[in-house]
């Protein structure tokens, strides 16, 4: 293989897949091409997911629950405020156990098909989204929903128009229970005045707009923050998003429509009546379709255009991507009226993408990724060892503790307590490689490719045992970085 | 049902993780009268002039210089006899040692002499003559040819020792936090070389008591945990937590001492690889594995008089020192035996001597010993394995070459 192809090989595995698996070869043969392949279908992963509980049946378990507690409640004559009968208890403690064995199936499947998919640059992707529209499960009430939202609502759109995957994410109950929507009123609502009637005169129970999702999608998810937007702005997405919300709006309150057949509920009766002028555009009362209609717009405003652009970019290429890929990528998001494959398209075609000295420092979650598809370690059956390796080095799946979601810079990850932590992920992965056949000097080859220098192909031909030479593959220099 | 908190959730994943319900009926003490067998694979190539200096050979203090030791050194070492003494570090050893349960063995080798670390751990672990020489491990042979016998590998990979027909089950602590300060040496230059990384490695290895571990550390400094890994232990403080090796030797010896508990098993460490500031390396490694036998003594008592430990390497070190003040891949090394079944408290082996011409290719200690030689002088006499069965199935085309005798209390 000529040089440059080997390094265009070794960035296309590292820099935009999830790092090499031995016996990977298709993207030897034509990385661009490889790339370019992922990008038109759906990621592999479909039958690592079949079977688990979809996000409306995981509500109904929850609503199900309510109407049973609140049954031996009755029964057992426990006045509001009480404390809950050892009946309720062990109710209580049976649900928890079964959500519980869920949500390891949900981690175990995120772990397996980071370990096995054939399309690593497109589960990148997936992985790029679920952290741009970041839910932390710090939430307690968002905690059973942040898994599913990656496989009902990212994965389905990550190949696809930003809008639909813009939607899918914010009617989502992930989403609209970590950012408060469930429980945004407006003011004017028929909700509200309802409220206000019963109250009779008495300081009504405070209940009213919650801005927090609006700002965020603003902010964090469409325009990107200083794009112009003004507090006006977001007042009024946040009435347009009254009434946005699913049939369990929060523990303990159940909404009459909770039978009505999906994880996400528009609730007529908190919506705010009235037309909506965002950025100067006016949004008439359409009920539901009115927020609708301003994600649409969103979706594709240049702003967004650039500030999607400038994410994807440094999470691909530089921590300071080149200013002009990013323009390049803007406009092709614009000119294909928000296909985001156009824009992916535009990245991996920029020869930027794929100079040789360009290099993005290893997330923990790419780290350990890149460990088990390097040495062939299998992922078994308790994704408890991989979740508290990630813990341990700082980037816990799915609680970013802010809907900023996780840092993408490397001086945010490079820390003197992370890069000891890294050596000791290093070999206990290691120590975890299958051994039978093992060639660690070929697999380090195989893994870094033309970035295996001579020291460090020394260090690894030096250790004394097989598990420690992939160790040292696994904490050297050069595996840290995404090149 | 929002109380399914990350607490929680980790609970529930790691229930059992760690305890000891992998066999039945371990609780109760253990009443049978079936001995047991424990092999402990040190890999990297223990020094064992080093760990059992030959004080009284008259080319030893020359060749060793700094690295020598002897029962009147500063930090004195254990007198075993007029020959030789044990590492400082080896004190539980040394206890035993004086109760006649502790056996160095000195100058043996695997039939390779190549000095390259995979090979040879290849051919001490499948028990042939030759590297790749079977794709099945000698100790699992032994236990399919034990009748009933299960084994136990405590490892995260089944280890080549262990491969076979027989039953084995593997076991492992969920993360070991230390870190092999061999590793910490090869990685030292590489980080040196990256701008981005290196004051960040430099101030993780002195933060972790590692700082000068590279140059001078004392002997028993840094040791590391190998908590589970949602325990927010800081990991590698110098001294405060017990190392890797003994926890899993505690393990094994748990796991072993159990009425049904395995018979036969494996244990596995690395790290010995001493290029260079040996001294210091194996001062804290010596000091491991000396709480390891104490580790396995303390977990096991009940099987302990039915007990017989091999700690075994690849090869040993060259006989004079190197310019790094460490040594370089050798041929014939030392082995210990420990257990209450071992008839100790001597040296064992054929002291070649280290005067030039007694040297193998002039640098090495020459192996008088093959070590399977020694296994079978244990399996056959410990573990009641026939002749035949050893010559044929466990170490396949050996016939010529005897058990070791001796080694086993009557």
């Amino acid at each position: 293989m000529a040089a440059d192809q080997s390094y265009a090989a070794a960035t296309a595995a590292n820099r935009f897949g999830l790092g090499i698996r031995p016996g990977e070869n298709a993207v030897l043969n034509d990385p661009a091409l490889w790339l370019a392949a992922q990008l038109r279908a759906a990621p592999d992963g479909a039958r690592t997911f079949d079977g688990l509980p979809t996000s409306f049946d995981y509500m109904q378990r929850e609503v199900e629950f309510y109407r049973r507690r609140n049954q031996r409640k009755g029964a057992a004559g426990v006045k509001k405020g009480a404390a809950e009968p050892s009946q309720v208890n062990a109710l209580r403690e049976s649900y928890q156990e079964a959500f519980g064995a869920d949500l390891r199936r949900e981690y175990l499947a995120r772990w397996t098909i980071a370990a096995d998919t054939g399309t690593p640059f497109a589960e990148r992707l997936v992985r790029f989204w679920s952290n741009h529209f970041a839910v932390s499960t710090d939430k307690l009430r968002a905690r059973l929903y942040a898994l599913p939202m990656e496989r009902e609502a990212i994965r389905p759109h990550v190949n696809g128009r930003f809008f639909d995957l813009l939607l899918a994410v914010q009617t989502h109950p992930a989403m609209l229970r970590y950012l408060d929507q469930g429980q945004s009123i407006g003011p004017d609502s028929r909700a509200a005045r309802r409220v206000a009637e019963r109250a009779d005169g008495a300081p009504a129970r405070k209940r009213g707009l919650n801005e927090n999702l609006a700002r965020e999608i603003l902010e964090l998810h469409t325009l990107g923050a200083d794009s112009g937007y003004t507090q006006a702005d977001v007042t009024e997405f946040a009435r347009a998003l009254t009434g946005w919300s699913m049939p369990v709006v929060a523990p303990q309150r159940l909404d009459p429509g909770a039978a009505s057949g999906g994880a996400f509920l528009y609730r007529e009766a908190a919506h705010e009546p009235g037309v909506r002028t965002i950025l100067g555009q006016r949004y008439s009362d359409d009920g539901q379709d009115q927020a609708r209609a301003i994600l649409a717009d969103l979706a594709v405003h240049p702003a967004t255009a650039r500030h999607l652009a400038g994410q994807l970019a440094r999470h691909f290429i530089a921590d300071q991507p080149p200013p002009p890929v990013v323009q390049r990528m803007a406009q092709a998001y614009l000119d294909s009226h928000g296909e985001l494959t156009a824009m992916y398209q535009a990245l991996i075609h920029s020869p930027e993408a794929w100079a040789p000295q360009g290099r993005k420092f290893r997330t923990p979650q790419d780290f350990i990724i890149a460990g088990i598809r390097g040495g062939d370690v299998a992922v078994g059956t308790n994704p408890r060892l991989w979740e508290g390796l990630l813990m341990r080095l700082g980037q816990p799946t799915f609680q970013p503790h802010s809907p900023a979601g996780f840092t993408d810079v490397a001086s945010d990850w490079i820390a003197p307590d992370a890069i000891w932590k890294r050596v000791q992920v290093a070999q206990a992965l290691g120590e975890r490689v299958p051994r039978t056949d093992l060639d660690a000097l070929a697999r380090a080859t195989a893994v870094l490719g033309p970035h295996l220098d001579a020291p460090t192909r020394q260090a690894i031909a030096r250790a004394e045992a097989p598990g420690q030479a992939m160790a040292t593959l696994f904490a050297c220099p050069a595996f840290q970085w995404r090149i | 049902m929002t109380k399914v908190t990350r607490r929680r959730f980790l609970g529930t994943l790691g229930a059992g993780a760690a305890t000891l319900t992998l066999w039945p009926g371990i609780s109760a003490a253990a009443t049978g009268s079936e001995t047991r067998l424990l092999v402990l694979l040190l890999r990297g190539g223990l020094d064992g002039l080093h760990a059992v200096p030959p004080y009284g050979d008259p080319d030893y203090a020359r060749l060793r210089g700094p690295l020598a030791l002897a029962p009147d050194s500063a930090q004195p070492a254990s007198k075993l006899d007029g020959t030789f003494a044990l590492h400082p570090a080896l004190a539980f050893a040394a206890q035993l040692f004086g109760r006649g349960e502790f056996m160095p063995l000195v100058a043996v080798a695997p039939p390779y002499w190549g000095r390259s670390h995979f090979d040879a751990q290849d051919c001490v672990e499948n028990g042939t003559a030759t590297p790749y020489g079977a794709q099945t491990g000698w100790l699992n042979r032994a236990a399919a040819a034990l009748a009933g016998a299960d084994g136990l590998a405590i490892a995260n990979v089944m280890p080549l020792m262990m491969r076979g027909p027989a039953n084995i089950q593997t076991w492992s602590p969920p993360l070991p936090m230390q870190v092999n300060p061999i590793l910490l040496q090869r990685l030292e230059p590489l980080y040196g070389e990256d701008p981005q990384l290196a004051a960040a490695f430099a101030n993780a290895l002195q933060s972790q008591g590692q700082g000068e571990s590279m140059n001078d550390m004392q002997s028993g400094g840094a040791a590391g945990s190998n908590d589970a890994m949602e325990q927010n232990v800081p990991a590698g403080k110098a001294g405060t937590l017990p190392g890797r090796l003994p926890a899993l030797m505690k393990a094994a010896g748990s796991f072993m001492a159990g009425a049904d508990g395995p018979r036969v098993g494996f244990v596995e460490d690395y790290g010995w690889d001493t290029h260079a500031n040996e001294a210091a390396i194996l001062g804290r490694k010596l000091k491991e594995l000396d709480d390891a036998f104490a580790a396995f003594h303390g977990a096991a008592v009940a099987v302990w008089p039915k007990t017989v430990i091999v700690a075994v390497t690849e090869f040993g070190r060259t006989a004079a020192i190197n310019g790094t003040n460490g040594t370089d891949h050798g041929t014939g090394g030392a082995m210990f035996l420990a257990g209450g079944a071992v008839r100790g408290g001597r040296v064992g082996g054929k002291w070649p001597g280290m005067a030039a011409n007694q040297l193998f290719e002039q640098r090495d200690i020459r192996a008088t010993t093959d070590l399977r030689a020694i296994f079978k002088g244990i399996l056959t006499g410990h573990m009641g394995l026939g002749e035949a069965v050893l010559a044929q199935n466990v170490f396949p085309n050996s016939g010529a070459l005897a058990p070791f005798d001796g080694l086993l209390r009557a």
